[in-house]
């Protein structure tokens, strides 16, 4: 008999903000629209809640991918939060690059009206990362 | 530590898809962990009882309840709480249901990842203190954007209950796209005398400033307290309102996008509201051929409406019934694509109309044509699977309603939500129809999708009820979560005073520390992740929370 080899499932840690994208989050499971298990939200108030050591945390713990996902640029429920969210995730952004994990961290904009685009863009970044994983 | 765990079956919501048995086994056995149960309906009387008795017996410290999304039930829960003399900020609530059971089909995989969620829940909820909820004053007096049929209506109610009502409009006239419509199905009434009675009772009213032809420049504050500045026509204004109803209507589709149709280029085709305005200065002849075409900028997909506007096809309905009762003789061929007359006796009305002789044709317009004889339609009748080209002497398009022009504007103004379609998006599609995700503002009327008067009415009226409910308390709670500086650990950089958008952070000179105004803090947390010694924490989301949950994610503690 082949041997198959196990299948390895990304374990993914997201932060999402509590007036657009856990709202989305919420509405896609009413909605029952499906993504996977691996994927796993902390609500924080605002996505400029989330320190670039959460981040870090996460990788440094194991996990296989991890996004901060806001509201979109000029909606943010408290002014411009999102604004800064921006500039430290790419900051950081530079910081995986250069230890080429990269694609390991990922910034969204999903409203709370958008449940399909918040599953569109989680079950995006889980397949990805997966197809990675399994490689070789 | 004490902490009791509360496991929700929600029916078969939560059981179908994850082994609730196994997790309450799991953690009864779980440091700290004191009662671990699981429940068919938590949120049911027995099960708020359950909890209670759990709390008194056990003397539970932590309550975490993994149930549905906290944003449901979660003030109930707290009061449940707050009957047990256990402070409401020591309850965690877990979302399994919408972040679990409905998103996957395996039991195995859910029931791992509720077992996840649950434990991060636990790890955080070790961090809770007990918080004091602020009270605030609120304002007894509403803002209400819109003078429209919902907005006035609301106006009405709130203004009969004795708040201060602000009713701002940006036309020069109240009354909206209603006052112009005459003879509204099913009263027969005009819709003029529905606005002038209304208006007529706010006028009188001492409570009530009517501003219209005014605009709205600047939107602030919390609620209780916005405060609000108008671009009125005799200057600016400033005021202070407790809450806020948006009800800017909508706007009525232009059918000039749609080419095909050549609406404008010719007088004979017209649209419902054209119609509605100068039915009487029509020049038809004297047995009239007249075409009524449904679906006008609804459920099409094409041009980004696949929403069913609700009103239009009473309104061609209503349209074919008015020419069938000046002319007798006359042909009216009405092409729909489904024909929803869906408020009380609108079926009837579709019988009765068809009865008065109006033919309906289920068929697809690909065309309209404007010929020196007439207006030529052709298209596709969808039942026979034909097409066909029919000559007419006047054409109406039944328009639907697309979101009003200044939606975006309105929504980043009042920090609200837009859905896909650019109309305002409620709380909760079933339990909050007219909330909106900011405490305070309430959406009512076509605003927030397509209504029809008598709905428009309701819904403004609703909003206005929520709204009393909230105001006329007179004080309002204030979640506890704002930032708080430990001076032990801050080196006085001014980072944090920096990053602050609400400007909440002050710097003492003499201390050389940084406090927090308290009736300031937003709770966004970015000082939070500004902070290099951290020093300046976000209650109720502080950093060692956090950092567990991600551990008990990934199983690393």
């Amino acid at each position: 008999m082949a041997e198959e080899k196990i299948e390895k499932n990304p374990e993914i840690v997201g932060f999402a903000c509590s007036y657009c994208t856990f709202k989305a989050s919420e509405m896609a499971g009413s909605l029952r629209m499906k993504y996977p298990e691996g994927v796993k939200l902390i609500q924080v108030p605002c996505s400029s809640r989330v320190d670039p050591a959460f981040v870090i945390k996460a990788i440094f713990e194991g996990a296989d991918g991890v996004f901060v996902a806001g509201c979109h640029p000029g909606d943010c429920h408290f002014i411009k939060g999102n604004y800064y969210t921006r500039r430290k995730i790419a900051a950081l952004k530079e910081m995986f690059d250069a230890f080429s994990m990269k694609d390991k961290l990922r910034l969204f904009w999903v409203s709370a009206a958008e449940a399909r685009r918040f599953v569109e863009k989680v079950t995006g970044m889980y397949n990805e990362i997966k197809e990675k994983k399994n490689a070789g | 530590m004490k902490t009791g765990i509360f496991i929700c079956h929600c029916g078969h919501n939560i059981k179908h898809t994850v082994d609730v048995k196994k997790l309450s086994e799991y953690f009864r056995h779980y440091p700290n962990v004191v009662v671990s149960e699981d429940y068919v309906f938590v949120c049911s009387e027995p099960g708020q009882d359950m909890i209670r008795e759990s709390i008194e017996k056990e003397g539970l410290d932590r309550v975490i309840i993994a149930s549905c999304t906290p944003s449901l039930h979660g003030e109930m829960f707290k009061d449940v709480l707050k009957k047990s003399d256990l402070n409401p900020f020591l309850l965690r609530r877990v979302s399994i249901r919408e972040h679990c059971s409905w998103i996957g089909d395996d039991v195995e995989k859910n029931t791992e990842k509720a077992k996840r969620l649950i434990l991060a829940g636990l790890y955080s909820a070790a961090h809770y203190v007990p918080l004091e909820e602020k009270i605030v004053d609120v304002k007894k007096s509403a803002l209400i954007v819109g003078g429209g049929v919902s907005g006035l209506s609301a106006a009405v109610f709130l203004s009969r209950m004795g708040m201060q009502v602000y009713l701002v409009e940006k036309e020069a006239e109240l009354g909206g796209h209603v006052r112009v419509l005459k003879n509204i199905w099913p009263s027969g009434r005009d819709g003029k005398d529905i606005i002038d009675e209304m208006v007529k009772e706010l006028e009188g009213r001492r409570n009530v400033e009517l501003f219209t032809s005014t605009a709205i420049s600047s939107f602030e504050g919390f609620f209780g307290n916005y405060e609000v500045t108008l671009d009125t026509p005799v200057g600016e204004k400033k005021l202070t309102a407790g809450g806020v109803i948006i009800a800017i209507g909508f706007s009525p589709f232009d059918p000039g996008t749609k080419p095909e149709l050549n609406y404008g280029k010719d007088k004979r085709i017209i649209t419902t509201l054209d119609f509605e305005r100068n039915a009487d200065a029509l020049q038809l002849p004297e047995n009239p051929r007249v075409a009524i075409l449904h679906c006008i900028g609804s459920r099409d997909e094409q041009i980004g409406k696949p929403y069913c506007s609700r009103v239009c096809c009473v309104n061609a309905l209503r349209v074919g019934d008015a020419i069938k009762n000046r002319y007798g003789d006359s042909y009216v061929e009405s092409f729909y694509m489904d024909v929803r007359a869906h408020p009380r006796g609108g079926e009837e009305y579709f019988e009765d109309t068809q009865e008065k002789g109006v033919l309906f044709t289920r068929a697809n317009v690909a065309e309209i044509m404007p010929m020196p004889t007439g207006v030529m339609i052709r298209g596709e009748d969808t039942l026979f699977g034909e097409t066909f080209e029919r000559e007419f002497d006047l054409v109406v398009l039944s328009i639907g309603m697309s979101p009003p022009a200044d939606s975006k504007l309105i929504a980043s103004l009042f920090k609200v939500t837009l859905d896909k379609d650019k109309f305002f998006l409620e709380a909760h599609i079933k339990l909050r129809p007219f909330d909106t995700a900011v405490k305070g503002i309430f959406i009512a009327g076509s605003c927030s999708g397509p209504k029809d008067v008598e709905e428009s009415i309701n819904h403004g009226r609703a909003s206005a009820v929520k709204l009393f409910g909230f105001l006329n308390l007179g004080y309002a709670y204030v979640d506890p979560f704002i930032a708080h500086v430990d001076p032990k650990r801050c080196s006085g950089c001014r980072m944090c005073e920096q990053a602050c958008v609400a400007k909440a952070i002050k710097y003492d000179e003499a201390q050389r520390v940084v406090h927090v105004e308290d009736a300031a803090c937003m709770g966004c947390g970015l000082c939070n992740a500004t902070c290099p010694s951290s020093a300046i924490s976000l209650k109720g989301y502080i950093d060692c929370m956090i950092d567990d949950e991600i551990s008990a994610f990934l199983e690393a503690i």
